[in-house]
């Protein structure tokens, strides 16, 4: 347990949760105020979702999540311990996919483990660990450029979990795949993420695909009006796997879609 | 004529060759890229970028002075040694620009059923303007560096001046008249620094105005913006990346349209003979350069010739060496202070314009200043070593500027989730050199190690052998192929002057085509940054 010293109680707090965003404010630096307490509280084991009009600030928020962006006030917490800087425990999915094409597959999933100085023997086989967890066992020698889009994304998810994170924060991870691919990845991703052989506890995903949001997540925060703020926060309890036919999925969206209004400028 | 009067004619008139220079490498540039043919273009010019522009001199000595003669001569000679320094990185950037204008804006081109006029006036040439503005920076300063190198030069006992800054200042060196050359190198500072704005203001208004889907901001008059210089400088600087990775992606559908279009079979042979008949033309003058130099040695002259060939190979190798010193100083200093200088944007807002600035500024204007103040103390240091310190900070002041600058561009131009990769996965900073920075910049140092190694050889040139640089004092290397040059040179003895360029310039063709041009695939491979990341 950390030391609570007077600075200390502002950097740890005792909390259930495992990712906790409290109050925050955000304002560009052009003026223009983002957000206005916002707060997201996600357990352990959740798949979280984040929807709202565009540009209502979703990607801005996912950053402010994992450290890149200081908010104005209000903090972030992973298990209770103040997040001031980006790092490996939470790891951020980019909407565009991120490889480095002057390595294979193999070698950028290990890339983490290098530079957490795990030994070459023991960081290859994680890799392949991890390569397999996504579906690439057999294409470990390829370089990205030699994979298809969808292939690429999953090296990406895999050097991410090679990092060891506790939370994954996915920005728009399917926009750039064709609908097909995007679809498959979509049904592995869920049981790739849980895997008891990954150490993830939360994944926050932002997407514009209402049906890919009801189809992956527990718990949705739609964020709206000007300066952004959670207006819902709806709890999906369907059953897995879901059927974007049944009824209750396409209540849901429905419920989705009264909330995805144009965002109104707040008045005090 | 009033001396203050006179240095101000001769910034001007350096300024108007080099600039004069640049607008001709320009204009013959679109026309030559637009009907080039790139399986002959790209290789030849691939070579003669990374020859560098000593090798040239004595072909240009017995084309231009001996032969034409006169102030005209001595004027062509100086103008083609520049030309030869400015023209590579131009035409290079335009016939990038050219491969890659879109498909679409071709095909409506054609749609609208425009001749070549049409095409080059409302598509090629707007279209290139942003590669054209990204050179500049480089071509100006490589332009001032050989003009001031190349006003004055000596064979035998003869003296040919062109006249401006260079000519003017030897002269002020030679009489040791120290006001006046601090006058001149003011003179010529203040007209460099109005010349770095005002390039810096017109790659702003070409980017803004021709490149396409950028996000750069739209010009307002009278505000100068570093920062968004930075920005605006990252965005056009595509050259290296694409002159690697792009053409040959072009060169394709470029082939297809070829076979399905007689029309445009026509254009490409019309370019071939044009690019042919301007091959033919220069051949011709080599060879009859050559020719006229090889028939009027005698055959004792020959067996002498060949007897220095192992000194020259040993010369060689020393010049090699300190190309390479140089060459590792100037890599590892760029590498990390562009890092640094990327990732602190006070501190690139402050330091980047100074280094440009600099970069513009000869060395060989300045030095014998900073040679002049520094002498006892590095003789106290070093010793005889001393010419050899000289030497190499020569060569680096000379050269620095280049691999910084492409290196310290293509940290700007990684993608900005790299970073975000970089700070999630709490790399430090040799990790982030190491495995994502240096790799994904690899394109670009491959090109400023290139031109480094080129400028390198430059500054060889001036400063081992340097007679008189301040005073009574002499910079004179013990061993070195360009002391032998410009010894040679200096005492008339151009034969064997012209064989040892002629061996160099064997020795860095084959060293481009084995070393520069396999990094070049190599870079283009694998390394090449904007594959890594995929979006549609």
């Amino acid at each position: 347990m950390p030391n609570l010293s007077d600075a200390g109680r502002e950097e740890y707090k005792n909390s259930e949760f495992i990712l906790e965003a409290a109050g925050i404010d955000f304002t560009y630096s052009n003026g223009y105020k983002v957000f206005e307490n916002v707060n997201i509280q996600l357990k352990e084991n959740t798949f979280a979702a984040i929807i709202g009009p565009s540009g209502i600030g979703k990607s801005t928020l996912l950053r402010i999540l994992g450290g890149f962006l200081k908010p104005d006030t209000g903090a972030v917490y992973l298990k209770g311990k103040k997040i001031v800087k980006p790092t490996s425990d939470i790891i951020l999915i980019h909407q565009s996919i991120v490889t480095f094409p002057w390595m294979t597959a193999l070698e950028n999933v290990m890339m983490p483990l290098k530079i957490k100085k795990i030994p070459n023997e023991l960081a290859e086989e994680k890799a392949m660990k991890y390569l397999e967890l996504v579906g690439l066992q057999g294409f470990e020698n390829l370089y990205p450029k030699e994979m298809s889009g969808g292939m690429r994304q999953r090296v990406a998810i895999a050097r991410a979990l090679a990092a060891e994170p506790t939370v994954f924060l996915m920005d728009e991870p399917f926009a750039h795949l064709d609908e097909l691919t995007a679809e498959g990845l979509r049904q592995d991703i869920y049981n790739i993420l849980f895997s008891p052989e990954t150490p993830l506890k939360v994944v926050v995903l932002v997407s514009h695909n209402l049906t890919e949001v009801v189809e992956l997540a527990d718990e949705i925060f739609v964020l709206n009006n000007i300066p952004a703020t959670v207006i819902a926060n709806i709890p999906v309890t369907i059953s897995r796997p879901r059927n974007p036919r049944s009824d209750e999925f396409n209540q849901l969206l429905d419920n989705l879609y009264t909330h995805l209004t144009p965002p109104r400028i707040k008045t005090r | 004529m009033n001396v203050f009067i006179l240095i101000i004619l001769a910034v001007f008139a350096t300024t108007g060759r080099v600039f004069f220079l640049i607008l001709l490498a320009i204009v013959s540039g679109w026309f030559l890229s637009y009907a080039s043919i790139e399986e002959i273009y790209i290789p030849l010019t691939e070579i003669f970028e990374s020859v560098p522009v000593i090798s040239f001199f004595p072909i240009v000595l017995l084309i231009f002075v001996i032969n034409i003669g006169g102030e005209l001569g001595i004027e062509l000679a100086v103008d083609f040694l520049v030309f030869t320094a400015v023209v590579w990185n131009i035409w290079m950037g335009e016939y990038q620009a050219f491969k890659t204008v879109p498909n679409e804006m071709v095909e409506v081109s054609e749609n609208l059923n425009m001749n070549i006029w049409q095409k080059l006036r409302y598509v090629y040439i707007p279209f290139s303007i942003p590669r054209v503005a990204a050179n500049l920076f480089p071509s100006v300063s490589d332009g001032y560096f050989y003009i001031t190198v190349s006003e004055v030069f000596t064979v035998g006992t003869v003296q040919y001046h062109a006249f401006g800054i260079g000519s003017l200042l030897m002269e002020f060196y030679s009489k040791n008249e120290m006001q006046y050359i601090f006058y001149s190198l003011l003179i010529q500072g203040i007209l460099i620094g109005f010349v770095i704005v005002l390039l810096r203001q017109y790659s702003k208004y070409a980017v803004a105005k021709y490149t396409l889907d950028t996000d750069a901001p739209i010009i307002r008059r009278g505000r100068i913006n570093v920062r968004t210089t930075t920005r605006i400088i990252s965005t056009i600087a595509r050259n290296p990346v694409s002159r690697l990775a792009g053409y040959y992606r072009q060169r394709t559908s470029y082939k297809i349209k070829k076979e399905e279009f007689e029309k445009e079979e026509k254009r490409y042979n019309i370019g071939k003979y044009l690019v042919y008949s301007i091959g033919i033309i220069l051949l011709i003058l080599i060879i009859y350069g050559s020719l006229k130099l090889i028939f009027s040695i005698d055959r004792s002259t020959w067996m002498k010739l060949f007897s220095i060939t192992p000194e020259i190979l040993l010369y060689m190798a020393f010049d090699y060496l300190r190309v390479l010193i140089i060459l590792l100083i100037s890599v590892i200093m760029a590498i990390f202070i562009g890092y640094y200088l990327a990732m602190h944007r006070i501190m690139e807002a402050i330091f980047v314009p100074i280094i440009q600035i600099f970069s513009s500024f000869p060395p060989p204007l300045y030095f014998p200043i900073i040679f002049g103040i520094t002498y006892p103390f590095i003789y106290h240091y070093f010793g005889n070593f001393y010419t050899e310190v000289y030497v190499l900070f020569l060569g680096f002041i000379s050269t620095f500027y280049y691999v910084f600058y492409s290196y310290w561009i293509g940290v700007k131009a990684l993608p900005s989730e790299y970073f975000d990769i970089m700070k999630n996965l709490n790399m430090g900073t040799l990790s982030r050199l190491r495995y994502i920075i240096i790799p994904g910049t690899f394109p670009y140092l491959i090109a400023g190690i290139t031109s480094t190694i080129n400028s390198a050889w430059g500054g060889l040139m001036i400063g081992e052998y340097w007679p008189y640089i301040v005073g009574d004092k002499s910079l004179e290397v013990q061993n070195g192929l360009m002391k032998f040059i410009d010894v040679n040179t200096l005492n008339g003895n151009i034969a064997y002057a012209a064989w040892a360029s002629f061996i160099l310039a064997i020795v860095v063709a084959i060293y481009s085509i084995f070393f520069t041009k396999k990094m070049m695939d190599l870079a283009k491979k694998k390394y090449v940054a904007e594959e890594g990341i995929f979006a549609t």
